[in-house]
């Protein structure tokens, strides 16, 4: 296993997470698509992230990226820097990664009934966890099982740990595969839309279920999402992801306030808000640029109401936003952007 | 146009259970059990509810796709939709509906010009190859497209494009009431507004009637003069957007709300009911209330009568101890 890195200069603990300049291309028949653009992220440690962006921006990819679960031959990789928990995943093999995920790194999906294996009981099934990677025998694994399905709320445990994945609900399917991607107290729990697929009143139960178990264990979350809603409810910093690249991130309060890329600005003008209706929606023109057909200036250009000569030439990079601590954007415009938000 | 109280189209205690009764175990799903509702001329009706609640099911008998066991929709004080006969030809026209999913409801062998054309066939209603180009073209102007796209398929567009085809189709008969269930959930955030402008901004300058079915509350209240909340196949609620929004009296409309997440930090700590559990499955509901078995205000007589769709005024509730309005 690779030694974990001393802790910070700064005397904090190592991220959760930290990836540099991240990229994963698709090599298709009709060519190679830049999926992801160079993407840095970092998480600490019990804090929940919020990757947002809408189908295609490569929020999901990137994800499954980090987990390391492109093993396709088509897909390529590329990372200049990546570690979880301090460890250095690029200096390991291909079985220390493997050996990883599921203890270091979990993950959820969006569809729970497809990830879990339908002719295991969920007891075995979370309890195969504890025999892969810490050698229990077949009764400590059961005991252990029952501890997390009572841990995430599933009623009856006693009786449901014998039940196989269709016998539940889409709620408590989500809450089973919680509990296996919490079971081993990962640094990092990766969640990949884990409410989408599910009812509103039940998708508010998830979310607060993740944010305990996140208090309780330390856990940091990485949430994959396209709703801001979600988003607002939970996460303590918000990345937003646009054609492959991330082009805002801040905390989540400021985010709100004050956005500081145009893309921000125009989702927050663009959705209806619940409790403040309001008689028009300023709707974004046009639609996202399908991947790898971007030119060389900023993705956002052409919907852009702010764009100017100098989007369409140079491509805006990440960086601080002058006066804002803990806040990048990616735009020629940016300031524009924050003083439209006091006026 | 204003939104009057002339009722367009009405329908009365639908039933509809799925399955068979005969070989099935346990008996169908119901899938509406008792829906009674009127929608205006020129109004929206905004529907929402969770998967399973029947909204969908609902919508299908409201355009005549699908009959319903008891119960009938009326077009006009006219009758339809129930027994074996055809639905009458002035009925469909009049009466159309948009599908969620915009690439599976457009035939993809079918150039543009075709699929906003065939209802004109159908009914007769473009007589020659000119008028009928002209017509097609005239209705994409009208939902936003370029009148020269009519020749291209339908996998040539973008999410947010084929929904505004689909639209133009149900347009194209000049009906009163097109009935759009979840039209903007597949479609992207940024997408999503437009479309729902879109539909806005027709209902305002045709006068059309909408019933717009989502499960997106801030979506549902953008758009509609009225709502009705769904659960398990019966109306909990149903009463004008803004007193059902600002004061819900039906506990599950409460707790829908407050579990809907709002797109600002600061509303996170807001006092929130959670429901506990999963909504029951229709194939067995629990008896009287449907909502009694998450619902905080549960009492014995929830369980032995279910409460009928009574109210002050325009705003209904259907339950035992549904808050006043004030």
């Amino acid at each position: 296993m690779a030694r974990p890195v001393e802790a910070e200069a700064d005397g904090r603990a190592p991220a959760a997470l930290e990836i540099r300049d991240l990229r994963v291309t698709f090599n298709t028949s009709t060519g190679s698509v830049p999926a992801v653009r160079g993407v840095d992220l970092v998480i600490r440690p019990g804090e929940t992230l919020a990757l947002l962006g809408e189908s295609g921006s490569g929020k999901s990819v990137t994800a499954r990226a980090i987990m390391g679960l492109h093993d396709r031959g088509n897909v390529e990789v590329e990372m200049e820097h990546a570690t979880v928990g301090g460890r250095d995943l690029l200096a390991m093999s291909a079985e220390e990664r493997r050996l990883l995920r599921g203890s270091a790194m979990t993950m959820v999906f969006q569809d729970a009934l497809s990830a879990l294996n339908p002719v295991l009981t969920v007891g075995d099934q979370i309890g195969e966890l504890f025999r892969v990677h810490r050698g229990a025998s077949r009764r400590e694994a059961r005991e252990r099982a029952l501890e997390l399905l009572e841990l995430v709320g599933i009623p009856a445990a006693k009786d449901r740990v014998r039940d196989y994945p269709h016998q539940f609900s889409g709620g408590m399917r989500q809450r089973i595969l919680i509990a296996m991607a919490v079971a081993l107290e990962p640094a990092l729990l990766i969640a990949d839309e884990p409410t989408t697929a599910l009812d509103v009143t039940v998708q508010a139960q998830i979310l607060r279920l993740i944010d305990r178990l996140r208090q309780e264990l330390g856990t940091a979350v990485l949430l994959i999402t396209h709703d801001l809603g979600v988003a607002a409810e939970v996460a303590d910093r918000i990345a937003v992801m646009y054609a492959g690249r991330i082009v805002e991130t801040s905390p989540v309060d400021d985010l709100y306030d004050r956005p500081a890329h145009p893309y921000t600005e125009a989702l927050l003008a663009a959705i209806p808000d619940l409790e403040r209706p309001s008689s028009e929606l300023l709707a974004i023109p046009g639609t996202p640029p399908r991947p790898g057909a971007v030119g060389r200036g900023c993705a956002f250009a052409p919907r852009c109401s702010r764009s100017t000569a100098v989007c369409t030439e140079r491509l805006p990079l990440l960086t601080p936003v002058p006066g804002h601590p803990g806040r990048t954007a990616a735009c020629h415009h940016t300031e524009e952007v924050l003083h439209a938000a006091v006026s | 146009m204003p939104p009057s109280a002339e009722p367009v189209l009405a329908a009365v205690d639908l039933h509809k259970t799925y399955g068979n009764r005969l070989l099935g175990r346990g008996g169908g799903v119901h899938a509406v059990a008792g829906v009674s509702l009127t929608l205006n001329a020129g109004e929206t009706l905004g529907i929402v509810g969770e998967s399973g609640c029947g909204k969908s099911t609902l919508a299908r008998m409201l355009v005549g796709l699908e009959r319903p066991d008891s119960g009938q929709v009326t077009f006009h004080g006219e009758p339809f939709a129930s027994g074996r006969g055809a639905i009458p030809r002035g009925v469909r026209r009049r009466v159309q509906m948009v599908f969620q999913d915009p690439l599976t409801s457009l035939n993809p062998r079918m150039t543009v010009l075709d699929i906003v054309a065939e209802p004109l066939d159908v009914h007769n209603l473009a007589t020659g190859r000119g008028a009928r180009r002209a017509r097609v073209g005239e209705l994409l102007e009208l939902v936003g497209l370029a009148p020269e796209l009519m020749n291209r398929f339908p996998h040539e567009f973008s999410g947010g494009q084929r929904q505004r085809i689909g639209i133009a189709r149900a347009l194209a008969t000049d009906p009163e009431v097109v009935v759009c269930d979840e039209p903007v959930s597949a479609l992207d955030m940024s997408v999503q507004a437009q479309v729902v402008n879109l539909l806005a901004d027709l209902q305002r300058t045709l006068g059309v009637a909408l019933v717009f079915i989502a499960h997106d509350l801030a979506v549902v209240r953008h758009v509609s003069h009225r709502v009705g909340v769904m659960y398990l196949g019966r109306m909990a609620e149903l009463g004008p957007a803004a007193e059902v929004y600002g004061a819900p009296a039906h506990p599950y409309t409460t707790a829908l709300m407050s579990a809907a997440p709002i797109p600002r930090p600061q509303a996170r700590h807001r006092e929130r009911i959670m429901l506990a559990g999963d909504p029951p499955s229709p194939v067995n509901p629990p008896s009287g209330c449907r909502f009694r078995t998450r619902c905080h205000k549960a009492q014995d007589l929830c369980a032995e009568r279910a409460p009928e769709l009574t109210g002050p005024g325009a705003h209904l509730a259907a339950c035992h101890f549904s808050v006043p309005a004030a």
